[in-house]
Formats: structure tokens, sequence, C-alpha cells
């Protein structure tokens, strides 16, 4: 082959990929523009989540048998994407295997460092945790999650799809304790603060073997997680 | 037209990867250093697209695949042959191209900008515009030849 045919062929070669390269990434960018643009009141994941968590004691935001030995606590914000990740993927083991046997409680705190729809967010959650439904609405709505501050996290009638979507029985009551609650909120902040953390998800455990709540960070992973339930107990 | 010698593109290409190898394994590390994704107190826009979905591709945080791409763009400078121009060129532009989607990403979806990202995004826009001037000056010559008219 002479130099000029090898130069044509790699031209050729090199032209092809870039019309590949442009039809990809305008691909991606398409897919990704018409993919979650949010707002909506479908949710996704509503019927699994109240599946899973069924038979599974709640009060307040305390998941599982209030005299289980080992409490571990999360504080979380439920705008933080970081949170939804771990709730959907490290959690569910934990709970399956350890919370709902009545060996570990698993306790939400709000610790909201996103913006301040975190507080309304964190408020309602809380209100549904009155009414026996918070893990279910914390799941839920990190299963729909929007972009951060965007404003779905304060909406209205998204907080209460959400709600009705865990199960919420009294949505009047919700509301009113919505308000009221927004002090709880802050007060689980503080906490969260007083502790030295300095992020979401963060979790602090409390068992026989510890020496009051202590601090265990973010274990990247649910044996780590177990791990630390282990030392606790 | 008048290119610059391959000699000097190649340099130039080597130096700009070089600084896109250690762009990317600070990106890299600074995602492994923590023991898990989270979202920091205050934190800049770097921990918002860290956090997000985008940054990781099949489980492996995509600076990893910027490490390596950066090394490859690097060994591709050290060769004169139509096998480091081609495929100099053909990472040059999927590294140009995931660039772009990702500075979409960034500005449209996370809106965030990590300024770590935008580095890479120059450099690999750079390495691009070189390895396309390589490939188009001196495709198919052999590596002593004098540059093309």
């Amino acid at each position: 082959m002479s130099a000029e045919d090898r130069r044509t062929r790699l031209l050729q070669v090199a032209a092809g990929a870039v019309f590949l390269a442009v039809a990809v990434v305008l691909m991606l960018i398409v897919v990704n523009a018409s993919s979650d643009d949010g707002g909506d009141t479908n949710l996704e994941g509503a019927g699994e989540v109240n599946r899973s968590l069924r038979g599974i004691p709640q009060q307040a935001l305390l998941l599982g048998d209030p005299e289980a030995p080992v409490e571990l606590v999360e504080f979380g914000d439920l705008q933080c994407p970081a949170c939804a990740a771990y709730t959907e993927e490290i959690l569910p083991p934990i709970i399956e295997s350890h919370v709902r046997q009545g060996q570990v409680k698993l306790a939400f705190r709000n610790f909201t460092i996103i913006g301040p729809d975190s507080l309304d967010a964190g408020a309602a959650a809380v209100a549904a945790g009155a009414q026996g439904k918070g893990w279910n609405f914390i799941e839920i709505f990190y299963g729909n999650q929007g972009r951060e501050n965007a404003g779905y996290a304060a909406d209205e009638a998204f907080l209460e799809a959400v709600a009705k979507a865990s199960g919420v029985k009294d949505l009047d009551q919700w509301d009113e304790d919505r308000t009221k609650f927004r002090a709880k909120v802050e007060e689980t902040t503080s906490e969260a603060e007083s502790l030295g953390l300095t992020g979401t998800p963060s979790f602090a455990i409390r068992g026989p073997n510890t020496d009051g709540l202590e601090i265990v960070g973010t274990p990247n992973s649910t044996a780590a997680l177990e791990e630390a339930i282990e030392e606790a107990r | 037209m008048n290119y610059p010698s391959e000699w000097n593109l190649r340099r130039a290409i080597a130096f700009f990867a070089a600084l896109g190898v250690a762009v990317a394994t600070y990106i890299a590390i600074a995602d492994a250093g923590g023991d898990a994704p989270a979202c920091l107190a205050g934190g800049s826009g770097c921990q918002t697209v860290a956090d997000s979905s985008y940054a990781h591709v099949l489980g492996v945080n995509i600076a990893i695949f910027g490490v390596v791409g950066y090394v490859l763009l690097l060994a591709s400078a050290f060769f004169a042959n139509d096998a480091a121009r081609l495929g100099g060129f053909l990472i040059a532009l999927g590294g140009f191209g995931y660039s772009i989607f990702l500075t979409y990403i960034e500005v449209f979806k996370i809106e965030a900008i990590c300024h770590w990202c935008v580095a890479s995004a120059v450099l690999m826009t750079v390495i691009f515009l070189l390895q396309a001037t390589r490939l188009i000056a001196y495709g198919g010559t052999d590596g002593t030849a004098p540059e093309r008219a």
C-alpha cells in the first residue's frame, strides 16, 4: 500500500470515528435530557418500599423493635443523593437480617446540609413517622429524589404524594404536624453538628459494647456496617 | 499549509497528557480517600459532581478511565507511526466526546461545576486538537519523513 493510500485509509477511519463520536455524544445528551425531569407525582418504587418494610415496627423515625440491643443512627438529608444510594444499596440487607430480626433498631435523624428545602422534607418525614410511616416516607422520597435545591423537596404536592404513597392515613394531621416538627429537624441537625459530623449519610451506633453513642462515619459497604454492628453487640 | 513538526506535536501531546494523568489521578485518589461518597456540609461543586450518579460507570470512578486514557495518550506520543497517530486520535476523540457529555451533565443536570473536571476537559480538548493535527499532517508517512506540504 502506498503512503498516500495508507493516509487515505487512516483519514477515512478517523472521519468515521468522528461521526460515530458525534452520534454517541448527541444520543447520550438526548437520553439524559429526557430522563428524570421529575416534578410529577408518579412515585417510583412505592409498592416495593411498602412491601419491604411491612411487618417491621416503627415509632417516630425508629425502625425496628424499640427493645433491640443495638441502635444504629443514620444522620441523613433527604435531598442528599449519597443518602439515597446508601438506602437503596447498603441498608436493605441490614434491615432484612438485623432490624427485622429484632437485633438492631435503625433511627433516622435529619441532618439538613443540602439546603433549606431539606427542612421541609425532613419535617414531612417526621410527621409521617408520627403515623408509623416514617421509613416508608424516607425510602419513597429517596427513590424519587429530584435535583438538589430545585424546589421539589419543599413542594407541597410532592410531599403530600410521598406521604400518601407511604400509607399515611390522616393527611390533615400529617399536614399539621409538619409545621410542628420543623423544630425537631433543627434539633437533630444541631445534634449532628455537635457530634462533629460534616456529611451525610453519617452513622453512629449504640450498643452493649459501645461507650454511649459512637460515631462510625460512613461505612462503605453492608459488610463494613455489619462489622460495626458486631462490635457494638 | 504549514503544520508544526511531528516532533513538536508529540512533545506537546506528551506534556498535556502528563498533566492529564496528574489531574485524573488526583481526582481518583480524592474519590477513593473518603470511605464512601457523602454529601459534605457546605461542599463545593466537586463534591456534588463526585456524588452524582454520573461519577461512576459500572461501579468504576470515571477518573480511573481518565487516568488510563491519559496514560495511553502519553504512550501515543512516544511513537511516530500510524498506529500511534490513529490510536492517539481515537482515544483523544473518545475522551473529548466524553468530556463534552460530562460538561453538559455538570452544567445542565448536576448544576455544579467541578474545576478539576473542567481542567481535564480543557486538557482533553487541547490533546484532541493536537492529535487531529498530527493525524491529518502526518498520517500515512513513516516516522522519519519530513513534514508534508
